[in-house]
């Protein structure tokens, strides 16, 4: 038999009608937890595509005391140049450090440092391009605590912090979207379970005058179904807002334009969060009308 | 179109609701069945419904042996039952012409079919004057006639009716039952448990007595007691019935040859 679009339709729309408040927090829990899916992806995508920039250009800075003699910053050349795991280095005097540091702050907006530095007090440094990347801690024990070198910085720590940081971020803001998730599943089960409750009468009429079970249970399946994919719209809302504002945010800051997420990563990452999100719908409305509809 | 062979049910807790029963009803019968509460009576009706399994034993509806249906396929079987019952059953939301209507739309039948035969119906029932009323502005008989108008609007083959006059006064239970008699003149079959002694006797048509689950009397054109006239009945012993009280007719009416039965 054939089952009526309009019939499902009305039903269904009836059916979300009757228990809107059910269906209302449904909906915003679903909205709110597929939100944080989003957000965790789209992190994790920005992360690793600074992290794969950054180990790119992987680099060893060698910053000279201050204070250090001429022939203090030669010997601490030829060391580089001694050194194999160094392909080549550029050496930065006091001038070129300085220059270099200003516009650095000037690009962060901190005027205040740049006020506080002096081409005196700004460290030459060596910048160093290594034959491979892993080297850097290494060649950094290598260097450091060796007469007349300031501190040795090598992105690797940078890396290493970032991936801290967003792997702490990542698994906070998933555990979170998980309880979220599974919250949604119960209460879209609640709410199924409540409009089946509430048309029990209705029910058992249509049982006993022959209807089928797939025509009595489809309204609730659709009833979770809309209220799933509800709450993923508004998800994807929500993803594509913190895309945009985070896009005009990070335009400020060139060095952080490799954290920008491409269009078509939000695109994929929007798509899976709608398909949770009709996951989560019928299955919660599945279990509710398995467990609470008799058909 | 109706037939039990040796159908046996029982509840948890081994309540045996009905026991090796056997009967046949053919087309266009109307029969009462008549017991006292928990003799089984609803039990025999939901085991036509397949909304009970039985424990053994065969149920034949329209050609059709109930238990071996696949459950995708009873409500298809349900469409050919219609049903009836003491609380009328009613979707209070819904307008007489809807309540009579949902039955057809559930099964899929186009808006046109609805839109012909609900109003036919409602003709039939006496009530095509009060297809905008609500169930809550009908009286109880009213009520029923919308039920009775639900059942039958889908010309089903039999209309199975669990105690219908059970919430009405005598004067609206005759019109109900003389709304029953009409539809089985149309050719259904109509099988009907009732306690309204009354009604079963000015009738006067077939009769199945349950006690505990067996069938203890099975009289052609019966009364609700038991009738001492032995050539009524269907294959119960003519002696027990003369000698006097149903208690003492234990054996089941299968237990002697169907084709002894004498009609009245």
């Amino acid at each position: 038999m054939p089952i009526s679009v309009a019939y499902v339709s009305r039903e269904t729309a009836n059916n979300l009608w009757r228990n809107r408040l059910m269906a209302i927090a449904a909906i915003l829990t679903v909205g709110v937890s597929l939100s944080l899916v989003g957000t965790a992806l789209l992190l994790r995508q920005a992360v690793n595509n600074s992290l794969s920039a950054l180990q790119a250009n992987v680099d060893l800075q060698i910053f000279v005391n201050p204070g250090a003699s001429l022939a203090t910053a030669a010997t601490i050349k030829s060391l580089t140049e001694q050194t194999p795991q160094i392909k080549h280095c550029n050496y930065l005097d006091h001038q070129q450090s300085y220059d270099n540091a200003v516009k650095l702050f000037r690009a962060q907006g901190e005027a205040a440092a740049i006020s506080a530095l002096t081409v005196a007090t700004t460290p030459p440094v060596f910048q160093c391009t290594l034959v491979h990347a892993g080297d850097a801690a290494t060649v950094a024990t290598v260097f450091t605590g060796q007469a007349g070198i300031f501190k040795v910085e090598y992105p690797a720590k940078s890396i290493h912090t970032l991936e801290s940081i967003s792997r702490v971020a990542q698994i906070v803001l998933l555990v979170l979207a998980l309880v979220l998730l599974v919250s949604s599943v119960v209460l879209i089960l609640n709410a199924i379970r409540m409009a089946i409750f509430s048309r029990r009468r209705e029910v058992g009429v249509m049982r006993l005058v022959g209807a089928t079970a797939w025509f009595i249970r489809l309204p609730f399946m659709m009833e979770g179904l809309v209220q799933g994919v509800i709450g993923a719209a508004i998800a994807v809302g929500m993803v594509i807002l913190g895309d945009v504002g985070i896009r005009a945010l990070l335009h400020h800051f060139p060095e952080f334009q490799n954290a920008i997420v491409p269009g078509h990563d939000v695109v994929m990452t929007e798509i899976f969060v709608v398909l949770v999100g009709v996951i989560v719908g019928v299955g919660g409305s599945a279990v509710a009308v398995r467990r609470f509809l008799d058909v | 179109m109706i037939r039990f062979d040796n159908v046996t049910k029982t509840y948890k807790g081994d309540i045996v609701a009905l026991r090796d029963v056997s009967l046949d009803i053919t087309k266009g019968e109307f029969v009462f069945v008549v017991g006292a509460s928990g003799s089984g009576k609803t039990t025999l009706l939901k085991l036509l419904l397949r909304e009970e399994a039985i424990d053994s034993g065969q149920i034949w509806v329209a050609g059709r042996e109930v238990g071996r249906l696949s459950n995708w396929r009873v409500p298809y079987l349900r469409r050919n039952l219609g049903c009836v019952f003491q609380d009328f059953r009613l979707l209070p939301n819904k307008t007489v012409f809807e309540n009579v209507g949902f039955a057809l739309q559930v099964i899929g039948r186009p808006r046109h079919v609805v839109a012909t035969q609900v109003p036919q119906v409602l003709e039939l029932v006496g009530l095509g004057q009060k297809a905008g009323r609500y169930p809550h502005e009908l009286s109880g008989g009213e009520q029923q006639r919308v039920a009775i108008a639900r059942a039958f609007v889908n010309r089903p083959l039999i209309l199975l009716a669990d105690e219908p006059t059970g919430n009405l006064d005598p004067q609206t239970s005759l019109g109900i039952m003389s709304l029953l008699d009409r539809i089985n003149r149309t050719g259904t079959t109509v099988l009907m448990a009732t306690h309204d002694a009354g009604i079963v006797d000015q009738m006067r048509r077939r009769v199945i007595e349950i006690d505990h689950g067996r069938i203890i009397r099975d009289q052609v054109r019966g009364i609700y007691g038991i009738d001492p006239t032995p050539s009524t009945t269907r294959g119960v012993p003519a002696v027990s019935l003369a000698s006097g009280s149903a208690t003492t007719l234990e054996r089941p009416v299968h237990s002697e040859p169907r084709r002894s039965r004498t009609r009245h």
